[in-house]
Parts: C-alpha cells; sequence; structure tokens
C-alpha cells in the first residue's frame, strides 16, 4: 500500500500554492497557444524552458505538462468557429465541428469536446496512475541491454508511425542520429567531430537543438505562411451540451478515451494520430456514415477525446522508462535534464514526489481546463488578432535569451541560429523536425548502451536474447519492422492495381498536420 | 490608419526610453569596472562581485562546495559572490575560460583534481588541461572513492574478487575519472580480470551495481552512501589513503596491499598573475568560509574529509598525483583510452 500513499502524497505536492498557480499558469498558455494557430505545444514549451530553471523540477514539469494537455483544448476552439486547426491533432475536428458551427450549434460542439476532453484525460490518468508503477517494479532489471532494445524499438516506431513521408522521416531520423555521434567518445576519449572545440567536446546539445529546430525553425516559418485573414466569429451560444448531445456522444467519448490512451502510449504516437484514428473509428461504426463531415456529434466527440488521451497517456513511456514518445516528450525528457532529474524506471521509487506531483496535477489541470473552456472561448478568440509583427521577434527574442541561460555560452546561442535555420529549411522542403530529434535523444541511448552491453557480454550479440526483457522487446522490433513489409508485399500481390482513393485523401490530410510528432 | 502610426511611433519612443535607460545602467556598470581597475592593487578589494565558475552542472557534489564556499566569501568579502555552471568537456571548458580572464581576483575557478591529474591520461594532449595559467588559492576538501559489489555477486572483500572465476565487469563513472583508474590500477596490481563499463556519471554506475548489471563499481562515498546503509550494495575497498572516518570498517586499498590512492580533492584557483595583496584577501576570506559552522556542518553532511591547504601545497599534491598515475598506466600497461 506503499504505493496508494505515494499517491496521497502526490496530491499534497500538487495543492502547494505554487504548484497549483503554475499548474494553472500551464492550462492558460496552453489554451492559448492552443487557439494561435501554428504555434503548436513543442514550440512553446521549447521557448519557455528557460522560465523553468529557477523552480523545483515537479513545479516545472507540472506547468510544461499544462501547455501540453491544454493545447489539446485550446485547438478545438479555432476549429469549430474558425474553421482553423489551432492544432494538428484537431485537424479532424474541423469537419463536423465546423459544420456545427453553421448550422448554429458551435455552442453544442465546444461544450462536447471540452467533456469529451475532459474524460478522456481523466481515463487517460487514471491509467497512467496505476500502469506506471507496474512497469516501474521492473526498474532495476533495466540494465543496458533493455535500454539498447528499447532505443531500437523507439528509433524504428519513430520512423514508420511518422505523419507524411515515410523516406523523409527516415532521413530525417538518420540525420539525428549522426548527429548525436557529435563529442568525446564516452567510451574511450577520442574527438569525434568537435573540430578542436571544447564546446563541442560533450556532444551537441539537446536543448538548444530542440529550441533551434522547433521554436525559432517554427517563427521563421510561420512569418514566410501568410497569416490568413481571420475574422472574427459571431456570437456562441448555448455552450453546455443538452442531455441528447451527451447520450448521443457518450459511445464516441468512451472509444475515443480507449483508443487515445493505447495508441498514446507508442514511441511515435499521440495526439493527432490518435485523432485521425479516433474520427476514422466512429465513421466505420456509424449506422448512417454520410452524416459525418456534414455536423455529426461524434465526430467531434471521438477526436477531441482520443487527443486528450493520447497527450496523457504519452507521459508513461517517458516517466517510466525515459522514452519520449513524441517531440514534445523529447522536450519534456530535457526540461527534467536540466532539473538534474535523468527519467527511466528510477524514477517513479527515486523521486515520487516529483512523479505523483506531475501525475495528480493532470487530474487538477483537466478539472481546471473544463471550467475555463466555456467562459473564455470568447477571449481567446480575440487573441487570434495579435499581429505575427509583434508575436514573432518576442518569441524569437526569449528564444535566444533562454538558450544562453542553460549553460551561460554563447556558442548555444549559435546552435539554436543554426538549428532555426536547419529547422525552417525542413519545414518548407516538408521533412518533420519531430523524427530527427526524436532520432538524436534516442540515437546517444542506442550507442553508449550498445556498446556497454557488448562490454558485458563480452563482445558476443546473442546475450541480449538471454535476458527476458530485452529479449521480448527485441521480438517486438522484428514483428514491428517486419509487418508492414509482408503486408505491402501481400497487398500488391492481391491487387496491383486496386490502390484505392481512401488512403491517398488520408495522406492529404496527413500533409496537413505539421507539428504533431 | 492613422491611429496605427500613432500607435507605432508611441511604442518606438517607449522603446527607445527603454534603451536608453538600458545604455545608461551599462554605462554606470562598465565605470565602476574601469575605475576598480586602475587601482585594483590597492585596498579597494573587491570592487565587484567575485564570480566562481563550476565546470559541471548545478546539483552536483562539485556545484554544493562551490555553493558552500561562496556562501562564507560573500560574507567575509562584502560583496555578491555569485556560482556559474559552465558544464563541458569535464570541466576543461570553465577552466580554460577563467584562465583566459583578467587576473583582478573576481574571476575564480572550481577545480576538481582528476581534471589535473587523471583525464590527461584519457584525451589528448591538446585537450588536457595543466595548472600553469592557474594560480591555486586554497584546497578545500577530499573526496573519496570507494568500490562496491552487488548483493547479488556475493562478494564481501577483494579476496573474494581474486577468487572468482572469469572475467568481472566493473562499472566506472566515465573515461578519464578516478573510478576508472582506481578500479583499473587495483585489478592490474591484484591480477583480477576485468571489463570496464562506463557508465556517464555516479548515479547511473551505482544504479547499475545495484541492480546487478555489473558486478562492481566505484563511484564517490557521498553518493554512494545511502545504498551502503540501506544493504543494497557492499562495500570493498576505499581508496583513499587513510581509512575513511565515515566507513571506518572498510579497509583501504593501501592497506591491503596495493598502490593505488585515489580521491577526488578540489580547490579553488584565480588567473595567473593576481596581485598578491588579492591573493590574500582572497584566500583570508576563503578561510573565514570554511571556519564557518556551516560549512563545517555541510562537509559533514556530504561525507566530505576537509583538507585545506595551501595554493603551493595543492600544485606540489596534485603535480605529484599525476605523475604517479601516469607511472602507475605505464608500469601496468593500463590504457584509460580504451574502454
Amino acid at each position: 500500500m506503499e504505493s496508494l500513499h505515494n499517491v496521497a502524497a502526490g496530491f499534497a505536492v500538487v495543492l502547494e500554492p505554487t504548484n497549483l498557480l503554475y499548474c494553472l499558469v500551464g492550462v492558460v498558455i496552453g489554451m492559448l497557444i492552443g487557439v494561435l494557430p501554428g504555434l503548436g505545444p513543442a514550440a512553446t514549451i521549447a521557448i519557455l524552458l528557460p522560465l523553468t530553471y529557477g523552480v523545483e523540477p515537479v513545479t516545472a514539469i507540472i506547468m510544461l505538462a499544462g501547455i501540453f494537455y491544454g493545447a489539446q483544448y485550446g485547438g478545438t476552439i479555432t476549429s469549430v468557429l474558425l474553421r482553423l486547426p489551432g492544432e494538428a491533432s484537431s485537424v479532424v475536428t474541423v469537419l463536423d465541428g465546423h459544420a456545427l458551427a453553421k448550422q448554429g450549434r458551435a455552442g453544442t460542439a465546444l461544450g462536447v469536446a471540452a467533456v469529451g476532453s475532459f474524460v478522456g484525460g481523466t481515463v487517460a490518468i487514471i491509467g497512467l496512475t496505476f500502469l506506471a508503477p507496474l512497469v516501474a517494479g521492473f526498474a532495476l532489471d533495466f540494465g543496458p541491454p533493455e535500454y539498447t532494445a528499447l532505443a531500437l524499438v523507439g528509433i524504428l516506431l519513430v520512423a514508420t508511425i511518422a505523419s507524411g513521408s515515410k523516406v523523409k522521416a527516415l532521413v530525417a531520423a538518420a540525420i539525428g542520429l549522426l548527429l548525436a555521434t557529435v563529442g568525446r567518445d564516452a567510451f574511450t576519449g577520442a574527438e569525434r567531430f568537435t573540430f578542436d572545440s571544447l564546446s563541442l567536446a560533450d556532444g551537441i546539445d539537446f536543448v538548444p537543438v530542440a529550441m533551434g529546430l522547433f521554436g525559432l525553425g517554427e517563427i521563421l516559418y510561420n512569418l514566410e505562411e501568410r497569416h490568413r485573414a481571420v475574422s472574427a466569429p459571431g456570437k456562441v451560444t448555448n455552450v453546455w451540451p443538452t442531455r441528447k448531445d451527451l447520450k448521443e456522444s457518450s459511445g464516441a467519448v468512451a472509444r475515443g478515451s480507449l483508443l487515445g490512451f493505447f495508441l498514446g502510449i507508442l514511441p511515435g504516437g499521440g495526439a493527432t494520430i490518435s485523432s485521425m484514428a479516433a474520427y476514422a473509428a466512429e465513421k466505420k461504426r456509424a449506422k448512417d456514415p454520410s452524416r459525418f463531415g456534414k455536423g455529426a456529434i461524434e465526430g467531434v466527440a471521438g477526436p477531441e477525446t482520443a487527443n486528450n488521451a493520447a497527450a496523457t497517456s504519452s507521459f508513461i513511456p517517458l516517466l517510466t522508462l525515459g522514452i519520449p514518445a513524441n517531440a514534445t516528450m523529447a522536450l519534456m525528457f530535457g526540461a527534467l535534464l536540466i532539473q538534474g532529474v535523468t527519467p527511466g524506471p528510477q524514477l517513479v521509487t527515486e523521486n515520487p514526489e516529483l512523479f505523483w506531483g506531475v501525475v495528480n496535477s493532470m487530474y487538477i489541470g483537466n478539472v481546471l481546463l473544463l471550467i475555463m473552456s466555456i467562459p473564455l472561448v470568447g477571449v481567446f478568440v480575440r487573441i487570434l488578432r495579435v499581429r505575427a509583427a509583434i508575436l514573432a521577434p518576442v518569441t524569437a527574442l526569449i528564444t535566444m535569451i533562454g538558450a544562453y541561460t542553460i549553460n551561460n555560452s554563447v556558442f548555444d546561442v549559435l546552435l539554436v541560429v543554426v538549428f532555426g535555420a536547419v529547422g525552417y529549411l525542413m519545414k518548407k522542403f516538408g521533412f518533420e523536425p519531430g523524427p530527427l530529434v526524436l532520432a538524436f535523444v534516442l540515437g546517444s541511448l542506442l550507442e553508449s548502451n550498445l556498446r556497454r552491453s557488448l562490454l558485458m557480454f563480452d563482445g558476443s550479440a546473442t546475450g541480449f536474447f538471454t535476458r527476458p526483457i530485452s529479449a521480448t522487446l527485441l521480438v517486438v522490433f522484428v514483428v514491428v519492422a517486419v509487418l508492414p513489409l509482408v503486408r505491402s508485399v501481400r497487398n500488391r500481390r492481391a491487387a496491383p492495381s486496386q490502390v484505392d482513393a481512401a488512403p491517398v485523401k488520408n495522406r492529404d490530410v496527413k500533409n496537413r498536420e505539421e507539428e504533431s510528432v | 490608419m492613422t491611429s496605427f502610426t500613432r500607435r507605432t511611433r508611441r511604442t518606438r519612443r517607449a522603446l527607445l526610453g527603454a534603451t536608453a535607460a538600458g545604455a545608461a545602467l551599462t554605462l554606470a556598470a562598465c565605470g565602476g569596472n574601469v575605475a576598480g581597475g586602475a587601482d585594483a592593487a590597492g585596498a579597494e578589494f573587491p570592487t565587484g562581485p567575485v564570480t566562481i565558475t563550476v565546470g559541471q552542472d548545478a546539483g552536483g557534489s562539485t556545484d554544493l562546495i562551490a555553493r558552500a564556499v561562496a556562501e562564507g566569501m560573500a560574507e567575509d568579502l562584502g560583496v555578491a559572490v555569485p556560482v556559474v555552471n559552465r558544464a563541458g568537456a569535464n570541466g576543461a571548458l570553465a577552466t580554460e575560460e577563467v584562465a583566459a580572464e583578467p587576473a583582478d581576483g573576481h574571476e575564480l575557478v572550481l577545480l576538481n583534481a582528476s581534471l589535473i591529474t587523471i583525464t590527461p591520461l584519457a584525451v589528448s594532449d591538446d585537450e588536457a588541461v595543466d595548472l600553469s595559467n592557474l594560480d591555486v588559492l586554497k584546497g578545500l576538501s577530499q573526496d573519496d572513492y570507494v568500490l562496491l559489489a552487488s548483493a547479488e555477486s556475493g562478494f564481501e572483500d577483494l579476496k573474494d574478487l581474486q577468487d572468482a572465476s572469469g572475467d568481472i565487469t566493473y562499472g566506472t563513472t566515465g573515461v578519464g575519472t578516478g573510478s576508472q583508474l582506481a578500479q583499473a590500477a587495483l585489478f592490474a596490481q591484484a591480477e583480477i580480470d576485468g571489463t570496464a563499463v562506463p557508465f556517464d556519471s555516479g548515479s547511473p554506475a551505482l544504479t547499475a551495481v545495484v541492480g546487478d548489471q555489473v558486478q562492481v563499481a566505484t563511484v564517490q562515498l557521498g553518493e554512494a552512501k545511502p545504498q551502503i546503509d540501506a544493504g543494497k550494495v557492499v562495500p570493498l575497498l576505499a581508496f583513499s589513503a587513510e581509512r575513511n572516518q565515515f566507513l571506518p570498517d572498510v579497509p583501504t586499498a593501501v592497506e591491503e596491499g596495493y598502490d593505488v590512492p585515489v580521491s577526488q580533492y578540489r580547490a579553488v584557483a584565480a588567473p595567473k598573475g593576481l596581485p598578491e595583496d588579492v591573493k590574500a584577501r582572497l584566500v583570508e576570506s576563503i578561510d573565514a568560509a570554511t571556519a564557518s559552522e556551516t560549512y563545517t556542518a555541510f562537509n559533514e553532511n556530504n561525507l566530505l574529509t576537509p583538507l585545506e591547504i595551501s595554493g603551493e601545497e595543492v600544485t606540489t599534491q596534485w603535480s605529484e598525483l599525476a605523475e604517479k598515475y601516469r607511472a602507475l598506466t605505464d608500469e601496468y600497461d593500463i590504457s584509460l583510452a580504451e574502454g
């Protein structure tokens, strides 16, 4: 019953005034950037990272987590009212949400989305509460071989599940792996790509890379994109959903919660993919699929529930294994490292107050969001009028100051500029920065643990299969790697010319989601 | 349109005002510094904050020591003594940056002995740091390494290690660290077959030995003590020259007949060429800091053995150790750069 005690202690941590305040600040910022198209949670967290240096680790992560799941609420608002998805994970909400708004039922759509988000988020937190200690029970059995296998599976999933072009995702991931090799070799002291610079001796720091790719790159890209003229929407009436609306959407909410929870756990998964999957599932299940796109309430409830559930459950691999499931989680990983906390299986036992504090803050944050999301709709929509000419330089400045303060290093500022340019070019040419960052994080994990394992096994690779956890993970790796190949070969053989229209349409939608990963 | 222009103009004026204020502040600050530089040799030292740069991340033992000393120094000097973390290249980055600063006593660095005595054995010559560009002011304390065995391994003393058949995997806290050197030298002298498995720092190495991922590992005592007390790991040996006051029952490697005295030492240093009176004032303030009750309690809590020797003694001790370690690695054909 020690874990129950820890759960209670976690609530005590959240209820400290500072932590409550940061939780509130986090979810408000999250909703805000959810409303602003272009600026996503990954970019925001990258930019705001320096604000968290001075506070306790648990406070920092509570706020950053609030930004992440808060954005899932905010993204809905503009999708419904303006047909302008604020977040990639709300792209599908546009279809039925805006149709409902045109019928004068915007309030219904927003209300159902808020309730669904709350249920989805809460279900996922409960899952996190019970699942995490289970995984953490194996903590000490996680040695270098297990981390090697985990990193392998992670990199593979990132490359295969990433939205958009797979080849481009692989290219980005490969660059990330290469960047991870820079620095003094941790096993021999040999210099690798350091060009005699002591600043590179420890390799490239993760935070400037992420700040450049997501923060600065995003800002530059958005400046180039001419901002769409935004017309302020009309009044939003009857925001509280009726009993009938809730009844109609309850099935979709339940399914969205489960789907989102499980897709969120997968590395490379996350809010966007689960919202797409939930929409597809609802459409497939419906007795009359033709209603979809014309204002079906399930088409709002399903994806909005799923994206929140996934946003929460993607914390599971990070907090229990130290494996970031998506780019936002990679930033959380960086934030924890800056605070001197190494995420991994030990986290739950070594830092119970941090772990449970963060988990329990999500309950509170979700309640706050539910309360806020309805009355604040009008206020948030007005923020859309802030001009890019003001927003962009301010955010760029904050990013630079932030990069400097991590390590008091001008070199890091230069790195942000370089990676900002890289990030901008990547977006312009259709490469996602997500796989690069994830491969960069996992690359050093993979290299050092692989070499450590081989030292332990005296150079024999068969050692990986003598240990139950690493063997299981490697089997998963093989299955994930081989399955798509087998399937595509079988498909090609069965119907060489039958490339139906559905996947094409699907891909079209997927290309629009930009900072999903 | 007009309202738009007006707003812009107002914004611009506000910005100009802010810039002017900022410039004035900067000028004032510069003025202070220039004046300080002119008669720095006088009794006016310090004329501004005294910065201590640490080559390790905040929160580690080196950083904590710097902050404990800085607290007492600030009180004695009457100026702020901020601690700045400038992690990189094992501390070499911070050391080289401070060495290039003007020698006016306002820029100090907290040194780890291993950077001077052990790291040069693992990295190329031009990456190695020596003391020639620095004035060492004062030694601070000694942090001992202890050889730990996992509970599952069944090892209880060095004899068990020697009798064990096959290769023993030993975790180190990284390449070019005291942990690596101490174990490599001990294994070579005691004729134990072993493979070094380097981890990124003390804490993952400790986790690995607690989880029996490696059979033994060497980490600093302060980190290991909670796990030793909890019975999760068995201390086999301390690498200090004499028994550690916090581990009175654990024999030292020297007692067992092996010549591997490896500890981590820390000292405060300044760029070379410090005026004598400034140096004297700084040493005085460090002495005041280390004499304080809070500082002695800090040492006690962190299991640090005080070693408050003069700068000259530090330089001699570290040079001797560097030579000794080089001779040791030559004699037993140990290469720290081989992993």
